[in-house]
């Protein structure tokens, strides 16, 4: 037991440890992303100055809070951006999904400790990008660690639901070969409702109610809110608890989606 | 010149015929990036019906800077897409060699070889955007005023290919060159909005440098009557200075391209 426990720690291990030297291999994409980043960053915080130069609050939030809640979504923002349908869609095209299925591991554990690690880096490899906003966009950042630990799990919480939601999502590309537009459409959904380019306080109430209903709030909004001091960190087991049941139900679905999808699947040679 | 228009006749019907045969996807990709749009509008109604005006822009008046960027936009999108992919889709396989030794402009062949239907959608949403808003705003569509505005949307579209042009080259020594594409493209998102909610060194910047206000803030304030004195007017002017520049540094990289040898 203990065994093969320690041979499957081994083989994960291996695996997340693959991560950062990926990245590394693209340093030239890390450093746009770093420069697009900081424009749109400036983008956000000039426009939000001249729409709060008339008026106190709007939804509920000052204009310190609501820079602080931008300037965070955004720095956040490609964690919605997936691959994982590309890397359905590919595997399909080329058969590598056949191989990938008789390897002695479970295949969506491989993907999702892949997709931990590649949390990891993100958050690593964004923190130059946390200094630009503190020193030049007037980030206010809170200093009680128990915010940043609360923070942290709520963003773990909130990647691996949208890592399930993904998994349903990217078990399409065993139907369709359209991936590319598929993607589109999840990413421009994903993007608005995830609340990476307002906060969901500000939408009327149709709005919120969509955004309720669908996965992506849980990944940006719910985590963004504690580090900018929207919710009260006194609501982070109630928060965690609301996280850990759609991480509950996409977990079953997931499973369920995923059996029937690679039934269907044609490989086409390779 | 003539020769070239039916080239490009032709080969715009070859394309269509390639898409044809796959009605699903040209559909698919054409509408995708409304999507998109549809997304950053919203999020541009959700606050402005919140706030009276944004530095004395109204929800209307926004929305035709934005609607005039998005239609220079798809200009680019639709005809010089190929300049965003030249370093990964031409240079890296040796195709790009193809285009030397054929009896017509390289740079002809390279835009000429894919039409890009994705950018259809942005130009409805744009020209939709634009029709709207002056609606909205009670703007009378004389000839001269729809003159202006084909000008304008053309300038602004010649702007954005001239500078992809331009980071493009970079591909002739570093082969994949759109994260320097990317970062140039990217600074268009300050024009979404009217200059003057920033700094006045990011105006003089978009104007002066990376033109984009005049794919934007300038004709959409000439329309609304709002004074920014020669700069209504300096569009094409700039649009042409900025082809020629971008006609030259290309030149440059071509004379010193140096085949991957695949």
């Amino acid at each position: 037991m203990i065994q093969s426990l320690r041979r499957q720690a081994k083989i994960y291990g291996a695996i997340a440890a693959m991560v950062p030297k990926e990245y590394s291999a693209y340093s030239i994409w890390v450093w746009m992303q770093f420069i697009v980043q900081i424009l749109s960053m400036m983008i956000f915080v000039y426009f939000w100055r001249a729409v709060y130069a008339d008026t106190r609050t709007l939804g509920g939030l000052d204009l310190q809070q609501t820079i602080n809640y931008i300037l965070l979504a955004q720095i956040l923002m490609p964690i919605v951006e997936t691959r994982l349908i590309f890397q359905f869609g590919f595997m399909v095209r080329n058969g590598g999904v056949a191989v990938e299925l008789l390897r002695p591991l479970d295949f969506q554990g491989r993907f999702f400790i892949e997709n931990l690690a590649g949390l990891g880096v993100f958050a690593i490899e964004k923190l130059p990008l946390l200094l630009v906003a503190v020193v030049f966009f007037g980030l206010q950042l809170p200093t009680d660690p128990l915010v940043w630990i609360v923070f942290l799990i709520s963003l773990t919480l909130g990647a691996s639901i949208l890592f399930l939601f993904d998994w349903i999502f990217a078990s399409l590309a065993f139907y369709s070969t359209e991936t590319w537009g598929l993607s589109v459409v999840r990413i421009g959904v994903a993007t608005f409702f995830s609340g990476a380019l307002v906060p969901l306080t500000m939408m009327p109430t149709w709005l919120q109610d969509v955004a309720a209903a669908l996965p992506f709030a849980q990944t940006i909004f719910v985590p963004v809110s504690f580090l900018s001091g929207i919710t009260p960190i006194a609501n982070a087991l109630q928060v965690w608890l609301v996280q850990l049941a759609w991480l509950a139900g996409r977990l079953v679905l997931s499973g369920w989606v995923f059996r029937r999808g690679v039934r269907e699947v044609t490989v086409q040679g390779g | 010149m003539k020769r070239y228009a039916a080239l490009y006749w032709y080969f715009l019907l070859q394309r269509f015929k390639i898409l044809m045969e796959y009605r699903v996807n040209f559909l698919i990709g054409a509408s995708s990036t409304v999507i998109l749009q549809i997304a950053g509008l919203l999020t541009i109604w959700v606050i402005m019906s919140q706030v009276p005006n944004l530095n004395g822009w109204n929800l209307n008046e926004i929305l035709l800077v934005y609607g005039l960027l998005t239609l220079s936009k798809s200009i680019t999108h639709m005809f010089a897409d190929n300049l965003w992919t030249i370093g990964q889709d031409y240079i890296r396989s040796g195709d790009f060699d193809r285009f030397l030794v054929r009896p017509i402009d390289p740079l002809f062949h390279l835009l000429a070889d894919r039409f890009c239907h994705d950018g259809i959608g942005n130009f409805l949403i744009g020209a939709g955007l634009v029709a709207v808003s002056t609606a909205a705003l009670g703007i009378a569509w004389t000839p001269l005023n729809l003159l202006y505005v084909v000008i304008a949307v053309a300038s602004g579209g010649a702007i954005f290919i001239a500078l992809n042009l331009i980071t493009a080259t970079s591909a002739f020594w570093i082969v994949q060159s759109i994260p320097v594409t990317q970062i140039i493209f990217n600074t268009h998102e300050f024009a979404k909005y009217p200059l003057t909610i920033y700094p006045r060194a990011i105006g003089l910047l978009m104007t002066w440098l990376i033109p984009y206000g005049f794919a934007s803030f300038y004709p959409a304030s000439y329309i609304l009557g709002r004074d920014v004195g020669a700069l209504a007017w300096m569009g094409p002017i700039v649009a042409v200075v900025l082809l020629v520049v971008g006609y030259r540094v290309w030149l440059f990289g071509l004379r010193h391209y140096a085949s991957t040898g695949s």
